[in-house]
């Protein structure tokens, strides 16, 4: 049968569905052929993305063909190669990535194809440089041959200056960047990080050059219209710090007023006016602030700017009003701050990330695609922005999902525990019952009956003693004959005695001759039903040592299963504790993430309210020294 | 910057562990896989079914049911998800018995969507011997090319 399934197929099915899966879903590549049913009931998880199932059964697959392999039941699997890399593929797709670069390393050698090898390790590298493991990922970019192709190269390249930049080598990324050719949106992101690394690295006015020129791009999707926002605000903000407010309008005009970076632009815009002593042109941005979100540091601080401008324009009673508004607003954010601070400190939210989770939910493209409900959503949004804590929110569903998973198998080991119980009972109960009844079978006496009558026909096929297979009815008759022609009377000299003798010798001639006519007939039948018995014989013989090797075996398959399941049970218990420590852990991680970020933002609220009830308190001591001063 | 890297470090050794617990568990899954497989369907009456499909252009399944000595033994529906794996090349393992050694006689009936989109019940009958060890039957729909329809093979693995 076996069709043949490749290595290749397999592998770049994995990455491709790790690339696209949704476009991977729908245009999938070729079915790849199954040579085992084993093997293809892995894929049938892998194909609905189940990977922690489908690892199960490939894992099992495996141990199984061992088995098969040792016991020389089985060729040797021919395709267990492609089956540990379909392992690592299924690994990195469920986010085992350690345990998937391990199988990679190993079988990732010179023999296979050179884009599978260079397209894994780009997705390894990809990987860990998303979760921090920045020497695993140059590791993994350094396995790249040059025949990678050149949309992944070009994406290696910015994984390589991401890796640079993490890692505070900003003359690497600068280096490697500011040769990038091309008009792609790669291009894009290269000039980008190449500002950021010129900016880092103390290169100010080399960035302005190149923050300018990608400020001014003509964007055709969201992500290059969002890059180009993110590059004036940075160019807007480089240039206002370095004091030329009118170089900074322009860069900050260009984001877009609704948009992540646009509260920030205004802002900005604003104090641009204000450092040029603009204070009415100040005002037209910064008010727009005041009817957004409170969250946002850029509208806190425009709560502030507002009354300071408003000062500056000598309307101190207006300015005096912003900010009685300004310490109220910040009062009650500070206070709703504290209200989720608590919510997240008592765990709640995190069942609220659970809630929903259809339990096949997990693996390495898991993203929360809605906040939970109620009024601490809007502080978390900008958290869950960030690798760190998604990465950490998907580990917690991970460990979760192992609960769940550690629950369910506790509850069949019992039920297999009393399962392998009532099997050792029944087994038990049975088994002298067994044993009489082998011990009532003489299946030695059986065996020696059938060679004596072996023998016995071999006597009468050599001797054609064709009277020892007459039937009891012709056998009978034939004494009766014999017994007639020995009668005294048959003797006499009289011809009625002559005639019966006569008789009595045509019977006997008769029975004779069918005797002897019968005779091989009736010896080949006779040896048919011996050797019939015979191969039963042996049949059962063969069923008897069955049942002797089950009789001794079967206990040690009991003590073997009771082995198992009374060792297995344990080890769920110690996982269980293990897997509930570590949810503890990576909760207490994530929430001192979100309640630290909170704290900072309060801490930004105190120092806002201390500068507006000192503005404040200036405003009045004006007004009280002109009061006094009128009268 | 300081928090940031300790919070980095934090994260990555919360995250090894989560990867070590993670192979933990899976080894343990595949124990006790192993282990409900062998107490439930011991090796000398398993007999496992399979469905799987080759290239699937003439026939989109829906259900499967399957009889075994005359006695309906399973009934399964397919979700969109899980046939579009059938197509791609996955097996579906939709039954597993204790079977005696001796004749044994398997009855398929598949529905699904046949060509030019019309409603398709077909049957797949075969009789099969259960010998000692545990025994594998795949229940195969491939494309009949030349007739422009599907066909239902069943197969023996030992």
């Amino acid at each position: 049968m076996l069709r043949c399934c490749s290595i290749i197929a397999a592998l770049l099915l994995f990455l491709t569905a790790a690339a696209q899966p949704a476009q991977a879903a729908k245009d999938g590549p070729d079915p790849i052929v199954v040579k085992d049913p084993l093997y293809g009931e892995v894929l049938f998880y892998f194909y609905q993305e189940d990977y922690f199932p489908a690892i199960v059964h490939l894992l099992a697959a495996q141990n199984k063909w061992r088995v098969a392999e040792q016991s020389d039941q089985a060729e040797p699997f021919e395709y267990a190669e492609q089956a540990e890399l379909l392992l690592g593929g299924l690994f990195l797709s469920y986010g085992h990535h350690l345990e998937a670069a391990d199988i990679f390393e190993r079988l990732l050698a010179d023999n296979v194809d050179t884009e599978i090898r260079d397209r894994t390790w780009f997705f390894l590298a990809k990987i860990w440089l998303q979760r921090g493991y920045l020497d695993e990922s140059q590791t993994a970019l350094s396995n790249l041959s040059e025949d990678l192709p050149q949309n992944l190269w070009r994406e290696a390249q910015m994984l390589q200056s991401q890796i640079y930049i993490n890692s505070g080598q900003y003359d690497r990324a600068i280096t490697l960047l500011q040769d990038w050719k091309g008009k792609t949106e790669w291009a894009s992101y290269a000039k980008f990080n190449l500002g950021v690394a010129l900016v880092r690295s103390g290169r100010v006015n080399e960035a302005k050059e190149i923050l300018n020129e990608l400020g001014d791009l003509n964007p055709f999707n969201d992500e290059l219209t969002s890059l180009r926002d993110k590059a004036n605000l940075a160019l807007g903000y480089s240039l206002l710090q370095d004091g030329q407010p009118l170089a900074a309008k322009a860069p900050l005009q260009r984001v877009r007023l609704e948009g992540p970076f646009s509260n920030k632009a205004l802002l900005g815009v604003g104090w641009a006016d204000a450092e040029i002593e603009n204070y009415r042109r100040a005002l037209v941005p910064w008010m727009e602030l005041r009817g957004r979100d409170l969250l946002d540091s850029a509208v806190q601080e425009s709560m502030l700017a507002i009354p300071y401008a408003l000062a500056k324009l000598d309307s101190i009673s207006q300015a005096a009003d912003h900010y009685l508004n300004a310490i109220e607003a910040f009062y009650e954010e500070t206070n709703r701050i504290d209200r989720t601070i608590g919510f997240i400190e008592s765990g709640d939210i995190f069942e609220e990330f659970l809630s929903d989770d259809p339990l096949d939910s997990t693996g390495w493209y898991w993203r929360l695609e809605e906040l939970p409900q109620g009024p601490e959503a809007r502080y978390l949004y900008h958290l869950l922005a960030t690798h760190e804590f998604q990465e950490g929110l998907k580990n917690y569903r991970d460990l979760n999902y192992l609960q769940e998973n550690l629950d369910r198998w506790r509850q069949n080991i019992n039920v297999y525990t009393n399962m392998l119980e009532t099997r050792l009972e029944a087994y038990a109960e049975r088994l002298p019952r067994v044993e009489d009844a082998l011990a009532r079978a003489d299946l030695d006496g059986m065996v020696d009956r059938k060679l004596e009558l072996d023998s016995l026909l071999n006597n009468i096929e050599q001797s054609n003693d064709w009277l020892a297979l007459a039937s009891k009815q012709e056998f009978e008759m034939w004494g009766e004959i014999t017994g007639l022609e020995n009668t005294p009377a048959l003797s006499a000299n009289i011809p009625e005695a002559d005639e019966v003798r006569d008789k009595v010798l045509l019977l006997k001639g008769v029975l004779q001759w069918e005797l002897e006519r019968d005779f091989k007939d009736r010896l080949w039948r006779l040896r048919r039903d011996v050797r019939k018995t015979g191969e039963a014989l042996v049949e059962t013989q063969r069923s008897r040592r069955k049942i002797d090797d089950t009789m001794r075996s079967e206990p040690l398959r009991f003590d073997d299963m009771s082995a198992r399941v009374y060792g297995l049970g344990p080890r769920i218990d110690g996982m269980t504790f293990r897997v509930d420590g570590a949810m503890s852990e990576q909760r207490a991680f994530l929430q001192s993430i979100a309640v630290g970020e909170l704290q900072a933002q309060k801490q930004r609220l105190d120092v806002y309210t201390v500068q507006a009830r000192f503005a404040l308190a200036a405003i009045y001591d004006i007004a009280a020294t002109v009061g006094d001063a009128s009268e | 910057m300081d928090t940031e890297a300790g919070s980095r470090t934090e994260f990555r050794s919360l995250d090894e562990d989560v990867q070590d617990l993670k192979k933990e568990v899976l080894d343990l899954n595949r124990d006790l896989f192993l282990l409900e497989e062998e107490l439930l369907f011991p090796a000398n009456s398993q007999v496992a079914f399979f469905i799987s499909m080759d290239v699937g252009e003439y026939f989109e399944v829906d259900s499967v049911n399957l009889k075994i000595d005359g006695k309906e033994v399973a009934n399964y529906l397919y979700t969109e998800r899980e046939a579009g794996a059938l197509v791609r090349g996955g097996v579906h393992r939709v039954h597993m018995a204790n079977l005696k050694t001796g004749d044994h006689e398997l009855i398929a009936v598949f529905t699904g969507t046949g060509p030019h989109t019309r409603d398709y019940r077909r049957g797949a009958t075969m009789t099969f011997k259960k010998g000692i060890g545990a025994k594998y039957m795949e229940l195969e729909i491939t494309d009949r090319v030349k007739k422009q329809q599907p066909e239902f093979v069943i197969k023996e693995w030992e």
